[in-house]
C-alpha cells in the first residue's frame, strides 16, 4: 500500500487537520484529525510503498513499545488511513 | 480571462465593516432596485476594501474548471474555474461571468446577463472572495442576539435553523434577529463579530450592525433534544460547511478559510444541538451557551 501525498495536513485549532472535499460535484467533505504519533508515521512512511510489518518496524524503532503493542497500534495505524481515504493501493 | 469596461456610474456600501464599491451602469441601477441593499448604501467612504467591476468577460483557452454545482431556484450550473494567472471565476449558465483577480486586492469582475436572482448571488460571491482576506466571511446560519451576544445557528438547509431562531424571537425577552441566511463573521482584533448584510434568505432581515458572537450552535433533527460541547475536529466540521462551498476548492482560498475556521473556534465555543422544534430545545440552547458566558 501507499499513503496519498496529495493531502494537505493543516496545524488547525492545535490539531493536525485533513480535509478532503469529495470529487467535484458533491458537496462532501471528510475532516479527520491525527495525532502526533499517527502524523510522524504518515511522514516517515509516505513516499513509498510500504506493507504492515513496514508500519510496525517504524513503531519499534521509534517509540518505546513492544512488537505485540507494535502490531495492534500498526494494524489501527492503517485502519484509521484507510477509513480517511489516505491509502492508495 | 480579457475585459473591457462600460460606463462609469459608481455606488458605495459598507457590508461586514469593509467598504464594497460597485462601479457600472447597468450593475448601480440593478442594485438600486434590489431589497436590502439601501440599508448597507455608504457616502463618502475611503479607498474601497473591495471593487466590483462591470465588465465584459469572454472565455480564455487556458481555464481549468476547479467544481461545478447547481445553484437553487432553477438558475441551473455553474463552474467553478481558474486560470494561468491564478484568478479565481464563475461561469453561470445564463452565460453571466464573474472573475477575481488575484492580484487586484479586492478586484471582482461582473460579466452580468440580466438576471435579478443571479445578481445577488454573484454579488455574494464576490463579496466572500474578495473579503476573505480581512478575515470576513458569510456564514450560512440564523442569527438570534440575547443579552449583547450572537448566537448562530447552522446546519444545512431544512435542519430547522430558521425554526430554531424564531423560538427564541418569540420566547425570550429581548432577543432579536441579526441575520437570517448569510450573516458576515469577522475576526477582527482577536475578537469574533456577527454583521447583518444585505444577503438574508427569505426573511427580509437587514441590520446595519455588528454583535459579538457568544457561540455557534450547529442543530440536527433528532427525536430527544441533547446539547454536546463540541471538541476542536468537531467544532471544525460543524464551521467550515457553513462557509461558502465553493472556496474549499481552490487551494489559495482553502488556506485561508481553513485558517479562519481553525481561528474562530478557538475563541467561540461551538455546541452540536440535536432537538426537536421546540420550546425546550431553545431553553436547553439558551441555557446552555449563557451559563458559560
Amino acid at each position: 500500500m501507499r499513503l496519498d501525498e496529495k493531502v494537505k495536513i493543516r496545524q488547525v485549532a492545535g490539531e493536525n487537520i485533513i480535509m478532503r472535499p469529495a470529487g467535484n460535484v458533491a458537496d462532501l467533505t471528510t475532516v479527520m484529525a491525527l495525532n502526533e504519533s499517527a502524523l510522524e508515521i504518515y511522514n516517515l512512511l509516505k513516499g513509498s510503498d510500504f506493507e504492515l510489518d513496514d508500519v510496525v518496524k517504524a513503531l519499534t524503532d521509534n517509540y518505546d513499545v513492544d512488537e505485540p503493542t507494535a502490531r495492534r497500534d500498526a494494524a489501527t495505524w492503517v485502519e484509521q488511513m484507510k477509513k480517511g481515504g489516505l491509502i492508495v493501493d | 480571462m480579457s475585459t473591457d469596461a462600460t460606463a462609469n456610474d459608481v455606488r458605495t456600501y459598507l457590508i461586514g465593516g469593509l467598504n464594497m464599491a460597485v462601479q457600472g451602469h447597468r450593475l448601480c441601477q440593478a442594485l438600486d432596485s434590489l431589497q436590502g441593499m439601501e440599508t448597507f448604501a455608504a457616502d463618502g467612504l475611503a479607498t474601497p476594501d473591495i471593487v466590483v467591476e462591470e465588465a465584459t468577460v469572454p472565455a480564455t483557452p487556458d481555464e481549468r474548471v476547479l467544481y461545478t454545482f447547481d445553484l437553487n431556484d432553477g438558475y441551473g450550473c455553474c463552474r467553478m474555474l481558474t486560470d494561468v494567472a491564478g484568478n479565481t471565476g464563475y461561469r453561470f449558465g445564463s452565460g453571466s461571468m464573474l472573475v477575481h483577480d488575484r492580484l487586484g486586492k479586492g478586484h471582482v469582475r461582473l460579466d452580468w446577463r440580466g438576471d435579478l436572482g443571479e445578481l445577488r448571488y454573484m454579488l455574494w460571491l464576490a463579496y466572500a472572495h474578495a473579503a476573505l482576506p480581512h478575515e470576513a466571511v458569510p456564514v450560512h446560519s440564523s442569527v438570534v442576539v440575547w443579552h449583547d451576544r450572537a448566537v448562530l445557528c447552522l446546519g444545512e438547509s431544512g435542519t430547522g435553523k430558521s425554526t430554531h431562531t424564531r423560538l427564541w424571537l418569540n420566547n425570550f425577552e429581548g432577543a432579536w434577529l441579526l441575520n437570517d441566511d448569510s450573516p458576515i463573521v469577522r475576526i477582527e482584533q482577536g475578537r469574533v463579530w456577527a454583521y447583518g448584510s444585505p444577503w438574508s434568505g427569505k426573511t427580509p432581515c437587514f441590520r446595519q450592525q455588528r454583535v459579538e458572537v457568544g457561540a455557534l450552535l450547529r442543530l440536527k433533527q433528532a427525536p430527544e433534544n441533547r446539547i454536546e460541547r463540541a471538541k476542536t475536529l468537531i467544532a471544525f466540521a460543524s464551521l467550515q460547511p457553513s462557509c461558502p462551498p465553493s472556496m474549499i476548492h481552490d487551494e489559495r482560498c482553502a488556506d485561508q478559510l481553513i485558517d479562519f475556521v481553525g481561528r474562530v473556534i478557538e475563541r467561540v465555543p461551538v455546541y452540536r444541538l440535536d432537538c426537536l422544534p421546540d420550546l425546550d430545545a431553545a431553553r436547553l440552547s439558551r441555557d446552555t451557551i449563557f451559563s458559560t458566558l
